[in-house]
């Protein structure tokens, strides 16, 4: 995604935000250190409630003009 | 030392490019059998949660998946020490290799669709009325009325519904003959009909994003978003973990331990 020409660096952000954040391999267990500090999740909750106000934008006026396409 | 995890690839070879990792980080492979963990080192576990960041994160798998398959880490999957890293490799070795396997030569498109959802309702609401005209008769009492509303609330939702899957079906009709798997989320809201990922070949890249424009153009009250090729984030799935299978690793990952040694401290 980031070689390719991007429309809407709003949308295209939201789209990572949406990976990033949520998806990919998860590993669970003890070896792995717990992201669970207070000062993380607060800060994780500021980015990604400003990804949910994008997409209240998006619902509001969906996609519209150039934001049809993320790439 | 903290190691803040990018990917696994399916080579245990070196990263030949020199890839900036988290604020300017070096990136580098640590090899494990026959694939290898991305990683860069960090000293705060507590770096600041930034756009900035999640975009560092996300630059260097896509920089990952030009030369090999990578199975993208959540972000923030940070692992203490290097015998610790290679412990988790160890316990999700086969998972990381059935996934590598599956995922080869694949990427992942993201698509949205917005329609217009009051529209929708409001063409519901008249053909209903259409086809159930309202009779003046003697006067409802308040409890009859307020069934009669609730009824047809119902049957509106219901329409909705129908048309949403017959609109998700039909497209995905169109679009699943380019794709291997996919991932399909129907009216997360009331106007977001659908979000979906398909998982679709690179040899068929060309074709899936052509039948999505002819899909888009015959529906032009309809909103679309198309974005990719990504790293395949929506289709990595790891089993639960089995303690007999783990130990049942534990002799191959002495041999790996013994292996690291004579690789050197990280394989670069």
């Amino acid at each position: 995604m980031g070689s390719v020409m991007t429309k809407s660096a709003d949308v295209t952000l939201l789209e990572v935000l949406d990976r990033v954040l949520d998806k990919g391999v998860v590993i669970s267990g003890d070896m792995v250190i717990s992201v669970a500090d207070v000062d993380l999740i607060y800060l994780g909750l500021k980015v990604l409630l400003s990804s949910v106000e994008t997409m209240e934008q998006l619902r509001g006026s969906p996609f519209a003009g150039p934001m049809q396409e993320a790439r | 030392m903290k190691l803040y995890l990018y990917g696994i690839v399916d080579s245990s070879d070196r990263i030949k490019e020199a890839i900036d990792g988290l604020r300017g980080s070096r990136v580098y492979s640590i090899p494990y059998c026959d694939i290898g963990v991305v990683v860069s080192e960090i000293d705060q576990v507590t770096q600041g949660v930034t756009q900035g960041c999640v975009l560092e994160h996300e630059a260097v798998v896509e920089k990952l998946m030009a030369d090999f398959t990578v199975l993208p880490m959540r972000f923030r999957t940070l692992v203490d020490g290097r015998d610790n890293l290679l412990a988790m490799m160890q316990s999700y070795y086969r998972d990381f290799k059935g996934n590598l396997e599956r995922l080869r030569n694949k990427s992942e498109f993201g698509v949205k669709v917005i329609w217009p959802a009051d529209k929708v309702k409001e063409n519901i609401v008249n053909r209903l009325r259409s086809d159930q005209p309202e009779t003046s008769g003697p006067r409802r009492s308040a409890g009859t009325r307020f069934m009669k509303e609730k009824f047809e609330r119902y049957r509106i939702d219901e329409e909705f519904q129908t048309r949403a899957d017959q609109f998700i079906k039909a497209m995905d009709i169109f679009l699943g003959k380019f794709a291997v798997e996919k991932r399909l989320e129907k009216l997360k809201t009331e106007k977001l009909l659908l979000d979906a990922a398909y998982l679709v070949e690179k040899s068929q890249a060309c074709d899936f994003r052509e039948a999505f424009w002819h899909i888009k153009s015959a529906h032009p009250g309809f909103k679309f978003l198309l974005s990719g090729p990504w790293p395949a984030y929506n289709f990595v799935g790891l089993s639960k973990h089995d303690p007999a299978r783990d130990a049942e690793q534990a002799n191959l990952f002495a041999e790996v331990a013994r292996s690291q040694d004579l690789v050197g401290a990280d394989g670069v």
